[in-house]
């Protein structure tokens, strides 16, 4: 790998619930982009989408239909599904491999057009022997979160002040979608979905947009005087048997290892400056950031209850409200890039974290209580 | 540019209506054959790239969630490219700028379908927006139909000499496909019953139509320096090539259809290849449909706009012409849509390292792979050589 890929510029779509088709979103999204370096559809290189057939308004073959508006006419450009980590990923792959000096991600998902989200995830389920168990991700999600709280003493409250932590930190965020100010108590009243989950520790179905501009070193320099580095990634599938997997020790550790190991991180829980992290479920943040390396094994709970994850805490986990406040199913890996930006340029506004920010880490994850995870360090 | 690209290894199922095997076995086929194939253990592979159709094709969603066991992916990194019916080629480009970004040496690319668990061509007609296009889109014959009977239009081309032309191409790939092992539809079938047989969407009739298939495919990319460790034939990538066109069908010109035309030139400017008939030695084209196969000719510089047919008849794509298309049967025989694309550049690595058993072109050193999608959008190509 020789040289750096650099993010240049990114637009997010806003509010959560677009009047606009998903056409004239995502066009008025990438336009945005564009406008923000000065750079015309046509210097483009290539560009590389991210939608899901499922989620993505009863029309199949996602990209054949919003190709024009993210800037693809007669351009190489490729689209990847279920997570736009991949399609962030591919398109610094791209750069890297010497054939192109810019690159678009464009990530889309227009929830308010789409089915209840677990009315899709029940259709990842292999079709004769786990479907019909009405397994889904938010079922799966409730066992994990049964087993993580017994196994580890972590609890209910602990996992419903995630969601007040982070509902109030999206308080701040001008593109988040769920925005309002909890109690724990709100949350463990709120309508019981498939115990221990409340509603209210489940991730919304949003719409959303989000265009990321990448560009190779020399080229990223030229555009901008502050680009945000590409530093190091890793990503991994779990076995698809909820059953056979450890769903206290899934693959996240060694994915964090490895991205930590590419970006030279030694001690992730100091060196980290802040962390966004996909929770569609409250309790997966504790958990998740215990395989990150951000606190010990078992320690998420006690983390938490420290503040040190709060939106002024020495390592602020989730400032712009995560996946709880905005959830654009597809999109909602590169929203993890965008805001990870915002706050390494120090462009987040009122929720920018009260901290000189070097090192962020973005993390996404899709498939049943966290069968892929795919996590990216970025640094200024 | 970048770092040279190897392909090592090849592996597809015996395509066709596979009731014996589930979807997760069908997968497994293709990714056990092309790890034998290049004398690899699933250790080897760093990363894995999975592409398929739509999840209203089989009734599973990310189904890349499902396949993680099959495609040996649990523990690495995937990715998942999908872009219609070039998905099988845009995973082959995946793997190939996964590779020559230097962020793995290994990558297995895996295209997949079982389409007879579902209904390919209801499941087409939802790639057309709701509103505008739906309901007037007949699933893909309907599509390439009309963008046929432009095409004729537009070139005066003799309609019973075309007609001619299509049969042979049929007849052609049909004959072809009993020299391959993996082929779907073997059936002996006249010009006489081609060019009389049902009408489908005119000009297609019945044997100008490729089948459903269920069936898989994976291949092995590799670094130059994995590569030549290996001490085997390789297939180098010597171009990539992709373009996409607009949504909607009348906003484009589908005759000289610009990104059949620019994805070509894009490849062969990477190939350094200025006259492709002369200087291919063999074409793996993305055909569903006859006549579309002679329209892509066209697009792809092997002859002039409006000619293709006149050089069909004299055999110049047949075995023993200057360009031999197609050798495989092609998609008219196998069509597991997911795999389609991949399957096409397997077939031309095969024929650039000598591997393609009965259906060899004799001394192959330069092949072109192609695949194509969505609603008359998007055309994908790769060029595979003996010599790097």
């Amino acid at each position: 790998m020789g040289d750096r890929v650099g993010i240049v510029a990114v637009a997010e779509s806003t509010p959560a619930i677009a009047k606009e088709n998903l056409m004239d979103a995502v066009y008025w999204v990438t336009k945005e982009l564009l406008d923000k370096v000065g750079v015309e559809r046509e210097e483009v290189g290539t560009i590389v989408t991210a939608a899901s057939d499922v989620f993505h308004s009863g029309i199949s073959c996602a990209n054949s239909y919003y190709w024009e508006a993210s800037g693809g006419f007669l351009k190489n450009a490729s689209r990847q599904d279920a997570d736009s980590l991949f399609a962030f990923l591919y398109a610094c792959m791209r750069i890297l491999s010497g054939h192109f000096e810019t690159a678009m991600v464009v990530a889309l998902t227009k929830g308010s057009e789409n089915p209840e989200n677990d009315t899709v995830t029940s259709l990842y389920a292999d079709p004769f022997y786990h479907r019909p168990l009405g397994i889904n991700e938010t079922t799966a999600a409730a066992l994990q979160m049964r087993q993580y709280m017994e196994h580890y003493g972590i609890s209910l409250e602990q996992c419903a002040m995630v969601t007040v932590k982070n509902l109030g930190n999206a308080l701040y965020n001008p593109y988040a979608h769920v925005r309002k100010r909890v109690t724990v108590d709100e949350v463990l009243r709120s309508q019981p979905i498939a115990d221990p989950l409340t509603a209210m520790q489940c991730a919304p179905k949003s719409d959303g947009v989000v265009a990321v501009l990448l560009a190779r070193e020399d080229k990223a320099k030229k555009l901008t005087d502050n680009p945000v580095w590409f530093r190091g990634y890793s990503s991994a599938m779990d076995t698809s048997t909820l059953g056979d997997r450890d769903l206290l020790n899934g693959m996240l550790s060694q994915v964090a290892r490895r991205a930590y190991a590419m970006a030279g991180i030694v001690d992730p829980s100091t060196e980290v400056d802040v962390a966004e992290i996909s929770e569609p479920y409250a309790f997966q943040e504790l958990l998740w950031c215990e395989q990150l390396g951000l606190c010990p094994e078992g320690g998420g709970g006690r983390l938490l209850d420290s503040g040190i994850t709060g939106l002024h805490g020495r390592l602020p986990v989730n400032p712009s409200g995560g996946v709880l406040a905005t959830n654009a199913y597809v999109a909602r890996g590169l929203y993890r890039i965008a805001e990870a930006y915002w706050q390494l340029t120090k462009r987040a506004g009122e929720h920018q974290v009260d901290k000189t920010v070097h090192t962020a880490l973005a993390h996404s994850t899709h498939g049943f209580a966290g069968q892929s995870h795919t996590v990216v360090i970025l640094g200024d | 540019m970048g770092r040279s690209v190897a392909i090592m290894g090849t592996g597809q199922t015996q395509h066709g209506k596979r009731f014996d095997v589930s979807y997760p076995e069908l997968v497994k086929e293709a990714v056990q054959r092309a790890l034998a194939d290049a004398g690899l253990s699933p250790e080897d592979i760093d990363g894995v790239v999975a592409g398929t159709m739509p999840s209203m094709m089989e009734g599973v969603a990310l189904n890349h969630l499902y396949l993680a066991d099959a495609m040996q992916v649990v523990g690495k990194p995937l990715l998942k490219t999908e872009t219609c019916g070039s998905t099988g080629m845009s995973v082959a480009h995946t793997a190939f700028y996964w590779v020559a970004s230097g962020m793995a040496d290994v990558v297995l690319a895996v295209g997949y379908e079982k389409m007879y668990e579902g209904d390919s061509q209801a499941t087409m007609t939802t790639v057309a927006d709701p509103w505008i296009q739906r309901s007037f889109v007949a699933g893909a014959p309907g599509i390439f139909a009309m963008q046929s009977n432009m095409w004729i239009d537009r070139y005066h081309i003799p309609e019973d000499r075309l007609r001619e032309a299509a049969a042979v191409i049929s007849q052609r790939n049909h004959d072809d496909a009993f020299d391959n092992p993996f082929a779907h539809i073997k059936v002996r079938v006249s010009l006489d019953e081609i060019m009389n047989a049902r009408i489908i969407t005119y000009p297609i009739r019945r044997w100008d139509v490729c089948p459903n298939s269920d069936g898989a495919c994976a291949v092995i990319f590799m670094s130059e320096s994995r590569a030549q460790q290996m001490g085997r034939p390789a297939a180098w990538i010597k171009g990539v090539g992709y373009r996409g066109d607009e949504s909607y069908l009348g906003d484009s010109d589908k005759v000289r259809w610009n990104t059949a035309i620019d994805a070509a030139k894009e490849v062969y400017q990477q190939a350094g290849i200025i006259n492709p008939r002369r200087e291919l030695d063999v074409a793996e084209v993305y055909n569903p449909f006859t006549f579309m196969e002679m329209l892509l000719y066209e697009c792809f510089g092997f002859c002039d706009f409006g000619e293709a047919y006149d050089l069909v008849l004299q055999g110049t794509f047949s075995r023993g012409g200057d360009l031999p298309c197609d050798p495989s049967g092609g998609v008219l025989c196998t069509n597991p849509i997911g795999a389609t694309g991949l399957i096409r550049v397997a077939e031309a690595a095969m024929q650039v390292t000598g591997k393609a058993g009965t259906h060899q072109i004799d001394g192959a050193r330069l092949a072109l792979a192609h695949a194509m999608g969505g609603v008359s959008q998007f055309n994908g190509l790769m060029i595979l050589g003996s010599d790097r």
